[in-house]
């Protein structure tokens, strides 16, 4: 349904989007996750049509954004970063506006917008100006315009920002809901609504695309190193050299506890091997004394954390 | 069709959903009836020659105010976005955005009709001369919206595009006065047909020359093709 074929966008000689290529299929939602100016509202963007390429090509439900836009812009919803409301006008002509620009049929816009504010629980803002509303509406609104003409495609770009827990919840089944039979894009930085609602994950940072691949899949590939993190006394030089003594540890980091002192806060990165904590917990035990010892699967923010911190190194 | 139809009935939605539209007219009709009566009761001439030649002036000054949100008030709001985002092709929204504000001055227009009441009910006016001055009035104000439009499109401050706008259909108003200073009959020739104010009066006297409605008509399109290219080329 997406489908972005190495994509490359310049702002003059700047290059924002580094050769991106993906794709999310009907039935889908992908989520594509990045920190703040990793280039996903500017991916978006080209998606939507908002802005083109300078290289490669992207399409959506078959048009090529290029050349088809038209057609494209038909089967698409999109919410931007920032939701694109006319302040003066009251929700219900807003609204009626964007199914009158989509090609909503006249008789079924009625129907069409009753079935969006129901969805995005706004019936009892339908008669307000859309200046009036709080930030949560206004986020709701917009998702509601996007959900009008029931798209092929749905981009939204952080769609539960601004939203309390509740209506979080509620827009991430309304989502949830829609990508039973669709192809969703949703990009945000919230990690926790990624593992809930997406079925794949792009992770994109500094304009390149760094992985993708199911929420689990990113999870089993990182779980060949887990990390096990101590907090000891005793002379550090001596316990790095006596870790990495152990079979099964790649790597030690020793720096003095945050909190109190003395103290060693020590983490290393280890292969995934069963009981491979005792053996540490025993080899510092013996010599020095040990106060704590935890040993992480990774979570997915540590994968997406691992993986922007590496592009951070080699870029 | 349909998409350049929602443009600008969402278009007209906005002018009277927010003060300006209102501010607008309100000058516009204060200012009108005071040239009428001044120069109707004063000077005591049945004829609105005088009125028209003041509105037209008056135009001028107010359009900016008209057509400074057009623009950059989607900028600002980040509703261009929207517009750009939604299956509406550059032109569908610069035309329905310009018949949107074609509406208000027409209605504006329509509203001055109250001063040829007592005008016919006391007086003897020439009926085709008053039509004509009217049509001349709205094709001027056509060529101004359109300018003022494009400078709208051009900033996303609307406070900038008022001000580029001013000057420029004043320019296009005064350029006129020019003439006396040229030698070269071609430079007076064109500095004439440049007139807003001259091709106005001949309107203003009942005259309706084709060329003077190609005119504006020709300012109109090509203020409006500037927008569309603008627009298509900012993607």
């Amino acid at each position: 349904m997406i489908a972005l074929e190495s994509v490359s966008k310049r702002y003059g000689s700047k290059t924002i989007i580094h050769d991106v290529s993906f794709s999310v299929e009907k039935g889908e939602i992908v989520g594509f996750l990045g920190p703040n100016g990793a280039g996903k509202t500017t991916t978006m963007r080209m998606i939507a049509g908002f802005t083109t390429a300078s290289s490669g090509r992207v399409s959506v439900a078959g048009c090529d954004m290029a050349t088809q836009n038209d057609q494209a812009a038909r089967k698409i919803g999109y919410l931007p970063e920032h939701p694109p409301l006319y302040d003066v006008l009251d929700v219900s002509a807003y609204l009626r506006f964007v199914a009158k620009v989509k090609g909503v049929p006249r008789a079924s816009i009625a129907s069409d917008l009753d079935r969006v504010i129901h969805a995005c629980k706004l019936e009892a803002v339908v008669k307000r100006e859309i200046y009036k509303l709080s930030k949560g509406y206004r986020q709701r609104v917009g998702l509601a315009q996007a959900l009008l003409g029931k798209p092929e495609v749905l981009l939204l770009d952080e769609p539960t920002a601004g939203l309390d827990p509740g209506q979080i919840h509620e827009t991430r089944e309304v989502i949830r809901a829609f990508g039973v039979d669709h192809a969703v894009l949703l990009s945000t930085h919230i990690l926790p609504e990624v593992t809930l609602i997406c079925r794949r994950v792009a992770i994109i940072n500094h304009g390149r695309l760094l992985a993708i691949d199911s929420p689990a899949g990113l999870q089993r590939a990182s779980e060949q190193t887990n990390q096990v993190s101590l907090l000891a006394t005793g002379p550090s030089d001596a316990i790095r050299e006596a870790l990495l003594a152990v079979d099964g540890v790649q790597s030690v980091n020793v720096a003095p506890s945050a909190g109190a002192n003395q103290l060693l806060s020590i983490e290393c990165q280890v292969e995934n091997r069963d009981g491979i904590e005792s053996v540490i917990a025993r080899v510092v035990a013996a010599r020095w004394s040990l106060h704590r010892l935890e040993r992480q699967q990774p979570t997915l923010e540590n994968i997406f954390l691992r993986y922007i911190s590496e592009n951070r190194e080699t870029a | 069709m349909n998409g350049m139809l929602a443009v600008y009935q969402k278009e007209l939605a906005t002018y009277f959903r927010s003060p300006i539209a209102y501010f607008v007219i309100a000058v516009f009709l204060l200012g009108t009836g005071y040239f009428f009566v001044y120069n109707i009761f004063l000077t005591g001439i049945g004829t609105m020659d005088q009125t028209l030649q003041n509105m037209g002036i008056l135009l001028v000054t107010l359009i900016p105010v008209l057509t400074m949100r057009l623009f950059s008030g989607e900028y600002t709001g980040r509703t261009m976005e929207l517009l750009g985002t939604l299956p509406l092709r550059p032109w569908q929204v610069v035309l329905g955005k310009y018949l949107g504000a074609v509406t208000m001055l027409v209605l504006m227009t329509a509203a001055t009709g109250i001063n040829l009441i007592p005008l016919f009910l006391y007086g003897n006016p020439e009926t085709t001369t008053i039509f004509s001055g009217y049509l001349g009035f709205l094709l001027l104000g056509m060529a101004c919206l359109a300018i003022g439009q494009f400078f709208s499109a051009l900033t996303q401050n609307q406070i900038v595009a008022a001000l580029i706008t001013v000057p420029v259909l004043l320019g296009f108003w005064f350029v006129g006065h020019l003439q006396s200073f040229q030698g070269s009959e071609f430079l007076r020739a064109l500095l004439g047909y440049l007139s807003f104010s001259i091709q106005f009066g001949d309107f203003i006297r009942g005259l309706i020359r084709s060329e003077a409605v190609f005119f504006y008509l020709i300012v109109s399109a090509i203020a409006l093709t500037l927008n569309t290219s603008y627009l298509q080329w900012r993607r």
